[in-house]
């Protein structure tokens, strides 16, 4: 064992070091530190802390170093916190705006330099954080990034071949050398004056078809000039890196190649005028307005329920837990639902689902419950046909029909699955596991496959009669 | 006159049921009959009748079968026709309450409380769709009709 005692280490070396005669002296000193400090403490194997906290120093108070004094105060305020000078007040007239400008000297005007001096707590020491900042650059560590262009053009849309041809052309000229000839002509400037602002396709046959011919040889005159300028050697002109940058940087768009902070383009308007009113609402105005979020569609048309009748139904958790999925990434967590649902007159359904989310996972184990619902058979619209015992697993269910004014004397899962059945007297009983899930799903099936009296009578060939219809005349309610 | 038979034919009809087969054979002793008799006229069974180790064929008249004697009694058999409804078997349980190491008797009153669904003893109450077969000294009958004939005796079996 490394983890020394101090204390008994330091009794047993002292007591070895010391030899005979120094028992005595070393004695005295060890145990008045153990009457100061108690034992408890000492069989720690963490450092001791000192009895009592004493600086080394005395305290030098600032009054006595001379720093109180009014005077060394207005010095120390000078030197730390100057005002500015009117040359550097005009500088910072270049650079700020005057409401900017207002601002700063009404922040000077409120703080008191001498306040500075006196409360303030102006730290020196290596772990300062330099908070005192004049936003003159930005830090990419601490600033976000300055949006300093201008949003997307809104009414920008893709360039079609015409203008496409013109920003081609646009972009071509800056590379010109020598004479700058300007932007190319157009067919319109072939044509005489009371066609150029109509647009072309309007021109006369044979109006258009000299102005094409025209614009083709002026063409053919511009591509031979160039070509009879050209040297071989000459390197003006666009280089790859300009035509990269072209093709990568070149807005393909109507918006004049303005750049912008962000990628996005404009979200669509409200109303498209083209789409008004053709867009179909999936909200039934059947509903009234109960199902505007749309979860119970999918259910009305498998049910044939409204949506009415849906929400009407009798609805109860029996089931939560927690389950895990174990993967490499770590155990994934969900919770597993059961529900019951029954519209407390014959019909009853029960549904199981699991989701991350509890309050979705109770949500989908509802719908499956309503998709699940089927009719179970009464016995007087009360109680159940004869006993039935249905096992799930290791859990058994026992059900038996009880007399009018009995009641629900079965287990609360039960209960509510009677309830939504709408079954009033009833015993129940659950003789070994009691498995919650295993409990649901067995009086599910118990009261699913009751006893058929009818059937039997018919396998048997007997006549069948139920006495309590006879004796009371059928008033047996 | 033993019970074995009876408990044993008990245990047999049910094995039989299960399997869903539709003919199938009980020692001929007139236990055995009388009960075959008494669940034939519950509608428990189809069909009862005496043969040897084959099946009598469909054809045949019943009186027509071999006469008994001492040479071919322990061959005779009862034949019983298994009767389903709706691909279920009829009889579904059938338990014999009284065996050779205990016999189950009944009077009048407990039987009537049995048939009403009260437990008696070691009768459990009859629930729904179960009947009970007792011998009596009039014979083998159903709960039912020996309370119509207010004879109570040795409880047989009970099926449902």
């Amino acid at each position: 064992m490394s983890v020394a005692r101090p204390a008994a280490r330091r009794l047993l070396s002292g007591r070895l070091a010391a030899g005979p005669g120094g028992v005595a002296a070393c004695a005295a000193p060890a145990t008045a530190t153990c009457h100061q400090l108690g034992f408890a403490h000492q069989f720690h194997s963490s450092p001791q802390l000192s009895a009592r906290r004493k600086p080394r120093f005395a305290n030098v108070r600032a009054a006595d170093m001379g720093l109180m004094d009014e005077k060394q105060i207005d010095q120390f305020t000078k030197e730390q916190f100057p005002k500015y000078t009117p040359e550097e007040i005009d500088h910072l007239r270049t650079k700020y705006s005057p409401a900017q400008i207002a601002a700063l000297e009404a922040g000077e005007a409120a703080i008191d330099p001498r306040d500075l001096t006196v409360q303030g707590r102006l730290r020196v020491d290596p772990y300062t954080m330099p908070y005192i900042d004049d936003f003159a650059e930005t830090q990419p560590i601490i600033d976000k990034r300055a949006k300093n262009k201008e949003a997307p053009d809104p009414g920008a849309r893709f360039m079609n071949l015409d203008e496409f041809t013109e920003d081609l052309i646009k972009w071509a000229d800056k590379f010109q050398d020598g004479e700058v000839t300007g932007t190319l002509k157009t067919t319109a400037d072939f044509v005489s004056d009371e066609f150029k602002k109509k647009p072309e396709g309007q021109w006369p046959g044979e109006v258009r078809e000299a102005a094409h011919k025209a614009f083709q040889s002026y063409l053919e005159g511009e591509v031979s000039k160039q070509a009879s300028k050209k040297d071989p050697d000459d390197t003006s002109g666009p280089t790859d890196a300009d035509i990269l940058q072209y093709i990568l940087e070149r807005s393909g768009m109507t918006d004049n190649n303005r750049t912008t902070n962000t990628s996005l383009a404009h979200a669509l308007p409200n109303k498209v005028p083209g789409v008004a009113g053709m867009y179909k609402n999936a909200i039934d105005p059947e509903d009234e307005g109960l199902d505007d979020i749309g979860i119970y569609q999918d259910l009305k048309r498998r049910t044939g329920l409204s949506v009415k009748e849906i929400l009407g139904l009798h609805s109860k958790q029996l089931v939560q837990r927690r389950v895990a999925n174990q993967t490499r990434l770590g155990k994934v967590q969900k919770a597993s639902i059961m529900y019951v649902v029954g519209n407390g007159n014959g019909w009853v359904g029960i549904g199981e689902a699991k989701s991350t989310e509890p309050s979705i996972a109770a949500l989908k184990a509802r719908l499956l419950a309503i998709r699940n619902m089927r009719p179970i058979r009464r016995y007087e619209k009360r109680t159940i046909y004869g006993s039935v015992t249905a096992k799930v697993s290791g859990t058994i269910v026992k059900m038996n029909a009880r007399p009018p004014g009995f009641g629900l004397r079965v287990s609360h899962r039960i209960f509510e699955m009677c309830r939504a059945a709408g079954i009033q007297d009833l015993a129940a009983n659950i003789p070994r596991s009691r498995n919650p899930m295993n409990t649901v799903k067995a009086a599910y099936w118990a009261l699913c496959n009751q006893p058929d009296p009818e059937q039997m009578a018919i396998g048997r060939g007997k006549k069948m009669v139920d006495v309590r219809k006879v004796y009371y005349g059928g008033a047996i309610f | 006159m033993g019970i074995h038979s009876v408990a044993n034919a008990c245990a047999h009809l049910q094995n039989a049921t299960r399997a869903h087969l539709g003919l199938t054979s009980i020692p001929n002793t007139k236990y055995n009959l009388r009960l075959a008799l008494a669940l034939h006229r519950a509608g428990l069974i189809g069909a009862v009748r005496r043969g040897g180790p084959r099946p009598p064929g469909p054809e045949e008249e019943p009186n027509e079968s071999e006469a008994v004697t001492t040479a071919n009694v322990a061959t005779r058999r009862l034949w019983l026709g298994l009767k389903y409804w709706d691909n279920q078997p009829v009889v579904r349980n059938l338990e014999a309450v009284s065996k050779p190491s205990r016999l189950v008797s009944a009077s009048v009153s407990d039987l009537s409380r049995v048939a009403r669904g009260f437990s008696v003893g070691p009768l459990k109450g009859l629930t729904l769709g179960e009947t009970m077969f007792v011998s009596t000294d009039r014979g083998v009958f159903e709960i039912r009709e020996a309370l119509a004939r207010k004879a109570g005796g040795l409880v047989l079996c009970r099926v449902s």
